[in-house]
């Protein structure tokens, strides 16, 4: 293993797992065994709409402080800092957040502003805080942020119009119940891309400058359950059990890259996010196999991983072959669940990839990406591959 | 070469004139602008008895201030690096990178990471030059 001459690593994953259909119905006990009394329920419209909320409250009965559905698709410091002061005005004690990665972190901002006060513009950093923060249980449903389980948060400062990243081991949440039934009615296409959210998760993960060996063992096991089960789910949601078991890898992975971190498909779909509104999962689905392609040589161990998670190691197989059948794999995969196959079918138009990837080279992901990239081209390159 | 005591002024204007003649450096950093403090918890045991603050200023390739400073000027910095002595003369010797410290609570930043990734390259010639300095450590001293 190349990891094992100066291995030195944290690795952190505090979060209690609690799993199965039906399971958000148990989320008052887990509060109560947090010693928590009031909840502030935070959600969007969306999830409301669906009726996923419903359930949790009906558990919680009493202990609902109030709810919060007020989180847009890219939550910012003033939705937390009025999020906040209403659960501060309600008396609650922990936070309770049902929705997708931009609820989660609103959850992960009004928790610090509870126990902390003051606005959230003042916690922009990493690391900065010295004391556990107030307890939040994340209930999600959809199967790919990964968010349930990190430190991290991604909040809109909408005076600069620009995101902040906020990092707080203090902060991850204590508690995710991961209820199958929460996922069941994600329509495929939201599916399969927040699915391939969480792939590129895990072999970002596993290419990754700063991957170690628990990381591994988790992302390869999440590229497993995501081989095995999100076509099932893409076919037919309602089959809880493939359901699950995608939420399960969506979790993995995430305590996969929220310790080795991500590479270049994350820095190019963030860019793609920022000038043609792709949504981030189909970004991530797109591009992961051009980005591959792109690593293959400098990350042949990792991805030769990646090929025995998707069992397409064939005996004998050196590491470069080995990597070489992991992408036409994941290509192939692609195809199968039905995700997108080209960033031309996103509404992504030529003239913004040159922007794209121009914004590339400037984002933070790109720092733990195997082979290093200095020239814009190169990225223009990858994204002309794949558009 | 000369040999410098750690967190002195006198170590910190080598350092400065290291990456002031460092055309590497100017190429690399003519995009950074801002400033870094640099906060040493005290660690009486290593020879830190109390908080050490260092104010350093970087401006697209030129340095300017590079100071042994007090609490308030260090907290009025872009940028705010704090952690342990160990952590911080690991980082100096190059035995831990120091996104990887961050990521990993070894050090603690206050400001845009987003920044200080994007510029990582100015971020490491810094660092390296550093490197390339004969530091005496107050524990080894």
């Amino acid at each position: 293993m190349a990891y094992d001459q100066d291995l030195a690593f944290v690795y952190f994953g505090p979060t209690k797992i609690v799993f199965g259909a039906g399971a958000a119905r148990d989320v008052d006990m887990e509060m109560a065994g947090l010693g928590c009394r009031r909840a502030l329920v935070v959600t969007d419209p969306g999830v409301m709409k669906a009726g996923l909320v419903e359930g949790v409250l009906k558990a919680l009965g009493e202990r609902c402080a109030g709810v919060w559905s007020d989180v847009p698709q890219d939550t910012g410091i003033g939705v937390v800092n009025r999020a906040a002061a209403f659960a501060r005005e309600k008396g609650a004690d922990c936070v309770v957040s049902v929705g997708g990665g931009s609820v989660i972190d609103t959850g992960k901002g009004i928790c610090i502003l509870l126990t902390e006060g003051g606005g959230l513009e003042n916690f922009e950093g990493i690391q900065l805080l010295t004391r556990p923060q107030t307890p939040h249980i994340v209930i999600p449903t959809t199967a790919g942020t990964g968010s349930e389980v990190t430190s991290m948060a991604v909040i809109l400062d909408e005076r600069k119009g620009q995101k902040i990243l906020i990092v707080e081991h203090f902060n991850t949440p204590r508690i995710a119940i991961l209820d199958p039934k929460m996922t069941e009615k994600l329509p495929p296409l939201l599916t399969v891309s927040t699915g391939m959210d969480a792939m590129t998760h895990a072999v970002e993960a596993l290419q990754s400058i700063q991957r170690e060996p628990i990381a591994d063992g988790l992302a390869m096991q999440a590229i497993r359950l995501l081989h095995r089960c999100l076509p099932v789910c893409a076919q037919n949601g309602a089959d809880l059990a493939a359901r699950g078991q995608v939420q399960l890898a969506a979790t993995m992975a995430g305590w996969a890259f929220g310790n080795a971190m991500v590479g270049l498909v994350h820095a190019m779909a963030h860019s793609l996010g920022a000038i043609a509104r792709v949504p981030h999962g189909i970004a991530n689905g797109i591009l992961l196999p051009h980005v591959m392609a792109f690593n293959r040589e400098e990350a042949a161990e990792g991805y030769a991983m990646v090929a025995e998670a998707l069992g397409v190691r064939e005996k004998g197989m050196d590491e470069l072959a080995a990597a070489g059948a992991a992408i036409i794999e994941m290509g192939a995969f692609l195809r199968r669940i039905g995700h997108p196959l080209r960033l031309s079918e996103t509404g992504t138009k030529e003239e913004d990839l040159v922007k794209a990837a121009a914004l590339s080279l400037s984002d933070g992901a790109i720092v733990n990406n195997p082979r290093m990239v200095l020239d814009e081209e190169e990225v223009l390159t990858v994204y002309r591959a794949a558009f | 070469m000369a040999k410098y005591n750690a967190m002195t002024q006198e170590w910190l204007d080598a350092w400065k004139e290291k990456i002031a003649t460092s055309k590497e450096y100017r190429e690399i950093a003519k995009n950074w602008e801002g400033s870094v403090a640099i906060i040493v918890n005290p660690d009486p045991e290593k020879g830190i008895p109390e908080p050490i603050y260092v104010f350093t200023d970087y401006w697209h390739g030129d340095v300017r201030d590079f100071l042994i400073c007090d609490k308030a000027k260090a907290e009025s910095a872009n940028f705010v690096m704090s952690g342990d002595f160990a952590r911080w003369k690991q980082v100096a010797k190059k035995e831990v990178d120091s996104t990887k410290a961050l990521m990993q609570g070894k050090l603690k930043l206050k400001g845009d990471l987003t920044y200080v990734v994007r510029n990582i390259k100015t971020v490491n010639k810094v660092i390296d030059l550093l490197c390339e300095m004969e530091t005496i450590w107050p524990d080894e001293a």
